[in-house]
């Protein structure tokens, strides 16, 4: 999902530059007053095992491979502000020294896995694990966020794409989010399983459980960094994705798309996107969406109890 | 005369209650080379450790169970423990956290608040002393194991500690690198305290040997006459070295020539 | 997604007589800025620039004698994104030109990234970061990444060979949990390297 140079025009590029500086400005503010000295170099460590374990290959099908991005991951280990820096670190030096992801479009990078995705994520986590308790609940509250900070992240990244008139949003959107919500699912089951793993070897290593006594979350980070990806997406998404029927017409028609709808670029992997007896496609497309969200999240629960046995983390015999 | 590292009854014990030191009594005089013995998890790195105040994690009120040049390690005093000390850790991928060589061996000059010019006079003698002085501008990760280790020896005397406490310096070189290193230590003047389970570095350059089990000091004497003592090296997980081996037995040892040893006689503290 | 290229630039003597290394880090930088940004907001009829950077890049490339296979590599499989966006472009009506301006501004970028990547050592690049004022706290995390990012991706692939030698089954629900062991137990030992690396500071007399 790394943007190249390129593709954003100057003010998408400013604007997601904006919030970006502003979004990791904060989270290292919030590091510095949070973070114990001992905890520093761990930022660095685990932005180093971040890009590590992007190189570890999960087999897909047919000789493919996936492997992890690591945002929420990140951010249920270490914490949301952590977890900004980390990832922004790493989007940083693949920047300017993998040549992965573009200069100019750094901003909207960051933006999109820096901190959409760690940020919703992390606040997907929390919400999820506050209702589920156990082992169980966190791993399938940490498979349910990796699917979601994916998806939020796509869905921020067709908006910018829109917004810049590189991809149309009719286009781009479907093709973005239906990629991503099958990336996504594997990016859930992956983190949910390292975070199992974790729990084997280290369990003192994995954060308290979301409320618990233990666990005071502090509010203001979450009313930043919330505000922060709610102007980001309001900027980027909200034009396209209003529920208006007219909504999508003027958007095309101020990019100058007035053409006819072109076909869903993927119309086996969202053959129904507009439900029938709904004639409005903002509300068919949020309806589906939350219907998808409704599934994957069905699935995250059977997954946990899949690979968590119910004493909780004993050793698996197969490994 | 004031001893360079005292330990008066250390005991330690890790976080999850784990026994790691029990009543540790040690005295180096300033100028002595010491090589410290023992199986895995006697003990040794938690011991070096608290030479400079690493360990604990806090500090009892009390304290006063460490003490440096004379001065109890505790935690008002770490700015001038550490000045006295420099520790070598056993790892030197985790010594070496910085981006080139040169910034590296900057690294503790300027945490010790130097000028720019001073550090660079440093930096640059420390490298000169070390022979890496070619490859100052070198990613650390672009190394070999050997001049890794010269690269923290480096790191360590461009501090110009007083005391000089090593954590495994030989494990994983090559011979080369080994006997390098070793000609190295020679030649640096400082008190110093070698962990180490490379036993013919002791031969050669320690006069005097530690040997640490279970957390407790089990023997503490001239290296030749302790090594030597079979028995005694086999009950605690070491062997009497090829090196003495193939001495002969009535043969004035070298190494024990001269050594004015503040310790009790061999193998007299031996357990049991 | 991300395309690992291997980081060939970082290995042997870089400053083995090739001038372009010598230049100051800074210059580089603000240059490569310079470029990338008029590369990507120029408008598309302006192809005197187009051609200049491409110019310019090659007689830097010349002067420098730096290896042309990071580049072509990394412009070859020009990343998935590339191709997939190319793609939507072509499919929507702006047009097929407005599709080939984009992967040409997006070629020109990539080369003078990586054409900074290689003839840049990344600690000049960290010590301008430091000067322009980045705050110290990412500048550290930046630098320790750096220093830690080839060590830890040895200790992957070391566990990754040690697995593959003793695993005799291929089933994908194996390797999937192989691989997230692995990834777990790397996270284990980053979080005790860093420790490590505390230690290793505050012996230094960090803080």
């Amino acid at each position: 999902m790394h943007i190249p140079d390129g593709f954003l025009d100057a003010k998408t590029a400013l604007a997601t530059g904006a919030l970006s500086a502003a979004g990791l400005g904060y989270a290292l503010r919030e590091v510095r007053r949070e973070l114990p000295p001992r905890r520093v170099p761990l930022l660095g460590l685990a932005a180093a095992f971040l890009f590590a374990a992007q190189m570890v290959n999960f087999p897909v099908m047919g000789g493919t491979s996936g492997h992890l991005v690591g945002g929420a991951l990140v951010a249920v280990l270490l914490g949301p502000a952590a977890a900004v820096v980390v990832v922004a670190t790493v989007l940083i030096v693949q920047c300017f020294l993998f040549a992965d992801g573009g200069v100019m479009a750094l901003g909207a990078n960051l933006f999109n896995m820096g901190l959409t995705a760690t940020v919703g994520g992390y606040a997907v986590y929390r919400g999820v694990a506050r209702l589920l308790p156990g082992l169980r609940g966190r791993v399938a509250a940490l498979a349910f966020a990796g699917w979601c900070s994916t998806i939020i992240a796509a869905a921020a990244c067709a908006g910018q794409l829109a917004w810049s008139g590189t991809v149309a949003w009719r286009v781009g959107f479907p093709a973005m989010v239906g990629v991503h919500a099958l990336i996504g699912l594997g990016e859930g089951a992956v983190s949910a399983l390292v975070l199992l793993a974790i729990a084997r070897t280290r369990p003192d290593l994995l954060p308290d459980q979301p409320g618990a006594a233990a666990a005071p979350g502090r509010v203001g980070p979450f009313v930043v960094f919330g505000l922060l990806v709610t102007l980001g997406i309001a900027l980027f998404v909200a034009p396209f994705a209003c529920p208006w029927p007219d909504g999508l017409e003027s958007v095309a028609a101020r990019l100058g798309f007035n053409h006819p709808a072109s076909s869903p670029l993927l119309p086996a992997l969202i053959p129904d996107y507009q439900l029938p007896g709904i004639t409005s496609p903002g509300l068919a497309t949020a309806l589906a969406g939350a219907a998808g969200a409704l599934v994957v999240f069905l699935l995250a629960i059977g997954f946990s109890r899949l690979v968590v046995p119910r004493e909780g983390p004993a050793l698996k015999t197969e490994i | 005369m004031i001893p360079a590292i005292q330990l008066n009854g250390l005991t330690y014990a890790y976080p999850d209650g784990t026994a790691a030191l029990r009543e540790v009594r040690l005295t180096v005089a300033p100028g002595e080379c010491v090589g410290l013995l023992g199986p895995n998890g006697s003990g040794k790195s938690t011991l070096l450790r608290h030479l400079n105040g690493i360990l604990p994690e806090r500090f009892p009120e009390a304290g006063g169970a460490v003490a440096i040049q004379g001065e109890a390690v505790a935690a008002g005093n770490l700015g001038v423990i550490r000045r006295q000390v420099g520790l070598m850790f056993q790892d030197a991928d985790d010594q070496l956290f910085c981006a080139t060589v040169r910034e590296d061996v900057a690294f503790g000059p300027q945490q010790l608040g130097l000028g720019p010019e001073e550090v660079a006079a440093r930096v640059q003698h420390a490298l000169e002393e070390v022979g890496l002085v070619h490859l100052g501008h070198r990613p650390p990760h672009h190394l070999s194991s050997g001049e890794k280790r010269r690269a923290c020896l480096a790191g360590l005397l461009a501090c110009a500690p007083s005391i000089l406490v090593l954590d495994e310096p030989t494990s994983g070189l090559d011979p080369r690198g080994r006997r390098e290193l070793i000609a190295l230590l020679r030649s640096v003047r400082a008190t110093k305290l070698i962990a180490t389970h490379d036993l013919e570095l002791v031969v050669e350059l320690c006069p005097r040997a530690v040997i640490l089990d279970g957390g407790r000091i089990i023997a503490d004497g001239p290296t030749a006459a302790l090594l030597d003592d079979e028995p005694l090296m086999l009950a605690h997980g070491l062997e009497r070295p090829h090196i003495l081996q193939h001495r002969h037995p009535h043969e004035v040892k070298p190494e024990t020539r001269g050594t004015k040893s503040e310790a009790p006689a061999p193998a007299s503290e031996r357990a049991r | 997604m991300t395309v690992l290229a291997p980081p060939s630039f970082a290995s042997g003597d870089p400053r083995a007589n090739r001038a372009v290394l010598c230049w100051p880090a800074a210059a580089k930088m603000a240059g490569a800025l310079v470029l990338i940004t008029g590369t990507a907001v120029v408008p598309a009829g302006w192809k005197l620039w187009f051609a200049g950077v491409a110019l310019l890049l090659g007689v830097v490339w010349a002067l420098g004698r730096l290896p042309p296979g990071p580049v072509l590599r990394r412009l070859l499989a020009l990343s998935p994104f590339v191709a997939g966006v190319a793609l939507a472009a072509a499919w929507s009506p702006g047009g097929v030109l407005d599709w080939k301006i984009t992967a040409l501004r997006s070629g020109l970028c990539l080369a003078t990234v990586i054409l900074l990547a290689q003839a840049t050592p990344f600690a000049e690049m960290l010590a301008v970061m430091r000067r322009v004022h980045v705050p110290a706290l990412l500048v550290t995390t930046i630098a320790l990444m750096h220093r830690y990012l080839f060590v830890l991706a040895d200790e992957a692939e070391r566990m990754r060979r040690a697995r593959a030698s003793r695993t005799f089954t291929t089933g994908r629900r194996f390797a999937w949990w192989a691989a997230a062991t692995v990834v777990g137990q790397l996270f284990v030992r980053a979080t005790e390297r860093a420790e490590r690396v505390y230690d290793a500071m505050g012996a230094r007399g960090w803080r």
